[in-house]
Order: C-alpha cells, then sequence, then structure tokens
C-alpha cells in the first residue's frame, strides 16, 4: 500500500499567538519541503490537525493561499484536543491532513465585489478570503461585516483596526458590531463612527447598498447566524446562489467516508466534508438541516 | 455469464479446494443466531441460513479496527492482506457491499477497505425469503455481479454462476469437479427463482419513496415510533449499508499507540455534536428520522440505501419494522 490518506503530514509550530483569551493562532510549516510545495489549498477549505496519539480535529485554514510557505491556523480552547495544542510551543510537530472541502469559488466571483460577513470564530475562514482578495486585487470591492461580543474577542485585532484605517486604498471597507460595551469599544466608535457600532452583524447592513447583480455574500458564524444574515441579503434581492456559506459539523475522516458530517434527507444528502463545508443558499434550500 | 453446475458430492471437494485460497469464512448457527466464522469443514455450515447478526461488512469495515499504530512518533499502516474466502453470502448482502463500494472506493479510496475487497473471494449462494425479507420489493434479490462464484441450489446439486475472472479461474482450476449444464438444471433454477419470488411476505411500497419521505417530514408517525425507540443503534450495526466510525487513539505503554476505528451509530447522541456542545440533531426524533432518510436516500448510480435484508426488524428489541414505519409516514401524507 503507497498512499494512505488517513496518514498526516509533519509540521512544524513556527509561531503560537494569543489572539484573544480563547484563541491562539498557529502559525505552521510542513517539514518536508516536498509536501509544503504541493499543498495548494483555496480559502475556505480546512485540515485535519492530528496529534498524534491524543487524536484528531478540523480546522479551517485561515492564512491565504497568496502568502506561501506557511499556514495559519485560528485554534478555539473548547475542549480535550483543543486544550491539548493550547499548550503546545513554538517547535513542537503536529501532524496536518489536507486540504479539505470544497473552498469558495473565487474564480468565479473575480470581478465582484465580495460582502463577508463573519460572526465569532468565522472571522478564521474569512480571513483566508480577506487576504486572498485583498493580495489579488482581482476583486470589485470588499466589505467586510464582522460580529464580535466585546472587544477582546475580535480575532486579528491589530489587522481589522488597520483595516479600518487604511482599508479603502485597498478596496476594503471594514465594519465592526460589537455586543458588550467597554472603554475600548467606545474608543473605537468615537474613530469611526460610520463604521463601529453596538448590535450584532445584521445591523452592519443598514444603511449599505450594493449592486445585487454583481455582488457575492460569504458568511461564516454560528448556528443561529445565518437564517438573520440572510434574510438581510434576500430583503436585497441578492440571488441565493449568490450567497455562500461555510457550515460546520462533526467531522472525522474529512473525505467522505465517516458519515458524521452527512446533512439532508432522502432527495438530498450531503457531506459537508467533501461537498462543502462551502454551500450556496440554493443547496440550503433544496437540502433540509443544513442551517 | 458463465453458467456451470457443482453435483451434491462434489461440494466438499470444491470447499476443500477454497482453503488453499486463505481462510473460509460461512455462515454458521450459535444459538439462534447465525453469524460468518471461520470454517474448516463444509458440514459446520448452516447453508439455509436466514441472515446473520452482522453482514459481511464486519469483514471490511471492521467492528474495531486498529488503522494506524504509532513507532517512534510516526504512523505506521496497521493492515492485514491476507486472503480470504466469504462462503455463501446472499444477495441482499451483495448489493450492500457494493453500497459500500460507492463509499469507501471512492477517491481517495479507503486502503482499508480497498485491500480487503481486493483480498476478498465472494461466493454467493440462493436463499428463501423468511418473514423479514423485503430485498425483492428493492432489486436486490438477485446479484448480477459483485461476486466470484454464485451457487444456486438444484434439487442434486448447485447451478454455479461464474461472476469475475477469478471465478472463472476456480472454475478452471478445478474443472474436475463441475459439469455442464443440462436443461434439466435451467428449469430447476427457474422453478427455483418461481418459488422464491413467491416466498415475500414482506413489501415496501417504494413509489416516490424519496419524495414522499422527504414531503412528511413533519409528520406525527416520526414521533409516534422515536418514543419508542429505545436508541440503542442495533439497527445500525446490523445493517450492511450502515458504516458510520468513529476515532479514537489508545496508547499501548509509554512508546506506542494506536489509532482504532470503531462502529458509530446515528442514535448516539454524540453523532452530531460539536464543539462548545452545539448539537445539530438534539432529539431522538432527530436522530430517529435521519437514518430513515439516510437509508431512503437514493442514489441514481447505486439506489436505496437499504438492501431489504430484514435485519433491523430482527435485532430491534422495541420491535419497530422498518417497512411498517415507512408505510405508515406514507399514510399520514394523506
Ligand atoms: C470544517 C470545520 C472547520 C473548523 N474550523 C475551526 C477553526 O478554524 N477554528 C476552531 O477553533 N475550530 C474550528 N472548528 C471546530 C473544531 O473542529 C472543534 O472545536 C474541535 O474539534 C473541538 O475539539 P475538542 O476535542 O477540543 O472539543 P470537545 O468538545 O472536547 O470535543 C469532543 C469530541 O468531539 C469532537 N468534535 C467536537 N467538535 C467537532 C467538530 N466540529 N468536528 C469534528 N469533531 C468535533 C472532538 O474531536 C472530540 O473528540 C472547525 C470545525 C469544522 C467541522
Ligand atoms: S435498513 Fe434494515 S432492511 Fe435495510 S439494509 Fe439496513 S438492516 Fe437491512
Ligand atoms: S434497533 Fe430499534 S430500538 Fe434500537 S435504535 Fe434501532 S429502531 Fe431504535
Ligand atoms: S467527515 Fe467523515 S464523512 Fe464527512
Amino acid at each position: 500500500m503507497t498512499e494512505n490518506p488517513y496518514i498526516s503530514y509533519d509540521a512544524r509550530i513556527l509561531e503560537v499567538k494569543d489572539l484573544t483569551p480563547r484563541e491562539k493562532l498557529f502559525t505552521l510549516r510542513f517539514i518536508d519541503p516536498d509536501v509544503g510545495e504541493k499543498f495548494e489549498f483555496k480559502p475556505g477549505q480546512f485540515v485535519i490537525v492530528d496529534i498524534r496519539g491524543f487524536g484528531e480535529f478540523p480546522i479551517s485554514l485561515c492564512s491565504s493561499p497568496t502568502r506561501r510557505g506557511y499556514l495559519q491556523l485560528c485554534i478555539r480552547k473548547v475542549g480535550r484536543m483543543t486544550k491539548f495544542i493550547h499548550r503546545m510551543k513554538e517547535g513542537e510537530i503536529v501532524g496536518i491532513r489536507g486540504p479539505y472541502g470544497n473552498g469558495f469559488p473565487m474564480e468565479r466571483m473575480e470581478g465582484s465585489n465580495l460582502i463577508l460577513v463573519a460572526g465569532g470564530l468565522g472571522m478564521a475562514p474569512l480571513r483566508s478570503v480577506l487576504w486572498y482578495a485583498i493580495d489579488s486585487g482581482k476583486y470589485e470591492h470588499i466589505w467586510l461585516l464582522y460580529g464580535t461580543k466585546a472587544y477582546e474577542d475580535i480575532l486579528f485585532r491589530d489587522e481589522i483596526i488597520h483595516l479600518l484605517k487604511h482599508g479603502e486604498a485597498m478596496n476594503c471597507s471594514v465594519k465592526l458590531a460589537y455586543e458588550v460595551e467597554s472603554p475600548s469599544c467606545i474608543y473605537l466608535e468615537k474613530g469611526f463612527s460610520d463604521r463601529v457600532c453596538r448590535g450584532v452583524v445584521t445591523d452592519l447592513f443598514r444603511g449599505e447598498e450594493f449592486d445585487v447583480n454583481n455582488t457575492y455574500a460569504l458568511i461564516c458564524g454560528p448556528p443561529v447566524m445565518y437564517k438573520f444574515v440572510i434574510r438581510e441579503l434576500l430583503d436585497r434581492k441578492l440571488s441565493p446562489g449568490r450567497i455562500y456559506m461555510t457550515l460546520e459539523r462533526r467531522m472525522r475522516c474529512g473525505v467522505g467516508k465517516c458519515g458524521h458530517c452527512i446533512v439532508g434527507t432522502s432527495t438530498s444528502i450531503k457531506y459537508v466534508c467533501k461537498d462543502g463545508p462551502v454551500f450556496t443558499y440554493w443547496d440550503a434550500l433544496s437540502t433540509r438541516g443544513l442551517i | 455469464m458463465r453458467y456451470i453446475k457443482l453435483s451434491s458430492e462434489n461440494f466438499e471437494k470444491f470447499f476443500n479446494s477454497l482453503k488453499a485460497l486463505g481462510k473460509v469464512y460461512g455462515p454458521v448457527k450459535k444459538g439462534n443466531i447465525y453469524s460468518f466464522q471461520e470454517v474448516q469443514r463444509a458440514e459446520e455450515m448452516s447453508l439455509d441460513y436466514n441472515r446473520t447478526m452482522l453482514p459481511p461488512k464486519k469483514f471490511f469495515v471492521m467492528p474495531r479496527d486498529t488503522i494506524l499504530r504509532l513507532k517512534n512518533g510516526r504512523w505506521e499502516n496497521g493492515i492485514n492482506d491476507e486472503p480470504f474466502v466469504l462462503f455463501g453470502v446472499h444477495s441482499c448482502d451483495i448489493h450492500g457491499l457494493k453500497i459500500l463500494d460507492k463509499v469507501y472506493l471512492e477517491e481517495p479510496a479507503d486502503p482499508y477497505y480497498r485491500v480487503r475487497r481486493e483480498n476478498a473471494i465472494v461466493i454467493g449462494i440462493s436463499c428463501m425469503p423468511d418473514e423479514y425479507c423485503f430485498c425483492k420489493s428493492l432489486g436486490t434479490d438477485f446479484a448480477m455481479d459483485g461476486f466470484d462464484l454464485f451457487l444456486h441450489e438444484l434439487p442434486d446439486g448447485w447451478l454455479v454462476r461464474v461472476g469475475s475472472v477469478r471465478g472463472h479461474e476456480i472454475a478452471w482450476e478445478h474443472e474436475e469437479l463441475f459439469d455442464e449444464v443440462t436443461e434439466e438444471d435451467l428449469a430447476n433454477f427457474r422453478a427455483f427463482e418461481e418459488r422464491r419470488a413467491k416466498s415475500f411476505k414482506k413489501e415496501l411500497n417504494k413509489e416516490g419513496l424519496a419524495d414522499m419521505l422527504d414531503l412528511a417530514y413533519n409528520s406525527p408517525v416520526w414521533k409516534k415510533y422515536a418514543d419508542i425507540c429505545l436508541a440503542c443503534g442495533n439497527c445500525n450495526m446490523v445493517c450492511p449499508t450502515c458504516r458510520c466510525y468513529e476515532v479514537c487513539d489508545k496508547w499501548l505503554n509509554a512508546y506506542e499507540a494506536v489509532r482504532e476505528r470503531r462502529y458509530d451509530s446515528c442514535f448516539m447522541e454524540s453523532h452530531g455534536l460539536v464543539a462548545g456542545g452545539h448539537n445539530f440533531r438534539p432529539t431522538r426524533l432527530d436522530r430517529f428520522r435521519h437514518r430513515y432518510y439516510c437509508k431512503s436516500y437514493f442514489d441514481p448510480s447505486a439506489g436505496f440505501n437499504c438492501v431489504g435484508c430484514g435485519r433491523c426488524d430482527e435485532f430491534c428489541p422495541a420491535k419497530i419494522e422498518h417497512v411498517k414505519v415507512l408505510d405508515e409516514v406514507r399514510g399520514s401524507l394523506q
């Protein structure tokens, strides 16, 4: 037997950075340069992180394929495995297999506007889209609408503030909604009164006009968010085929074997790991239980 | 297809010749239950069995399967690639394997499944339906492929259909055991098949089944049965097409660990549980209904995910009947 798709490749942790009290950013590089060279991915794809002898878990790639030579994963500490990796240090080795899933159709969307709608940890996969779109310069205008709980929870805070200040020069408008008030938020709101507000992510749609024939929306966030965001988009007459969302399910294999990520009914069954995790709203309309 | 005849008196010699190909597993009776076990002699088998508790999937997707071994921080394959013979597989179970093939051989192929499939010699055998069987409704009562040899019972032996190159080789190497098929044999074969077709007591109405079920998503029948269901997951374990698995790592000692796969069931609460305790199928109703949707999904190239073997009915402690549930759900639509 030559190829075993379940065997992960060694990757070294180059850097571990605290993003928030719960999330860390891991920067990794494959030890074997050939593996690194062959590893190509699209924004929206994920990998399976393998802590050998302890277990595996799926994590979205949050770096952009335009920035080669390393991978970044933003990992929230929620349970056994994620607690384990949070204790790991620079120089240590983990296994990585993938990339898996379909990713966002970046080529199809070239020349259009992109509205990225992120809720909480949903920022992680959308950061990959964000930097891909900015770096490639192939998109008309990029909106990032980001809803977060509190100032301390803003993922990639430096980057977000940088884009609030200088985004327009990169064709990118960032808007931020927070739920819990704090001095830092009020300070941000003062500085960017038209773009930072207290509220939820859907509040950020207020006052925004966009050309529905030339715009795609890309959504990622907690399960409850999808319905509300999609309603905003449909109210503005965006076609369901232009609404992409990336979903989460329990995953074991990542390649359509273990059955955990199956959703749908007798007329339409989808594997989130290989048919997704990116789906259009058409898919959600024809596959019950997707959102 | 090539048809040859194996006479009753040559049966044992034929069986013994198979042992040269690898371990032979056949249906064996233990108490009231049949199961595929390694057999040395033909008479150990109960060839007139109705169904084994675990289907032949247990040889390909194992209940517990050590897939990787950690040695010096690296994974090594834990794969066993010895050839083996599965003797006496019913047609529905052959169809069950074909459905598993769709999943496990699709790229990227599961290497464990593939190797085992390549190493397996499948010898089918004809059967008579009992009160649980409804394979005829699903068109899985006759296997056109997916086996090496298929034995159909005749009054004085077996009519053998040769279904693969390996089947041809086996027949070739033991040419002396086989005869030409006569007109009488064919008449007997036809008579058996007709008698069998008439013996089915259970029938599934699959007319528009997938759409019908989808429309009946909110039918009260789901809840009625979900309330009776014990959520034991037996129906998943015994189903020839259920193949969800969990993965866990285990340390053997301070230096060596293994990664193990084991059967999982969509009736378990953990099946759809993700980080932070969010569950995509939180209630028993959600999970009960999910199984029926998964089994009744129709793939244009592979058919339904159910082959009508009747195991889920026979081994359900709550006596829930698959066909009855589907019929009632259909009834609730009108
Ligand atoms: C496509 C995809 C992309 C993801 N991207 C990210 C990301 O970028 N950042 C991030 O922090 N998290 C992400 N997640 C969630 C992440 O996989 C879970 O947080 C992680 O598996 C939890 O593991 P645990 O052992 O720490 O948690 P526990 O709650 O202790 O988990 C218990 C068990 O359930 C399993 N489990 C829990 N949630 C999931 C899940 N969603 N999928 C598979 N198994 C699960 C764990 O492996 C573990 O064995 C993603 C999930 C998916 C499906
Ligand atoms: S659902 Fe029941 S009858 Fe159908 S294949 Fe599975 S065990 Fe057999
Ligand atoms: S075997 Fe019967 S009781 Fe057990 S989970 Fe299946 S339907 Fe429910
Ligand atoms: S994660 Fe195993 S089938 Fe999708």
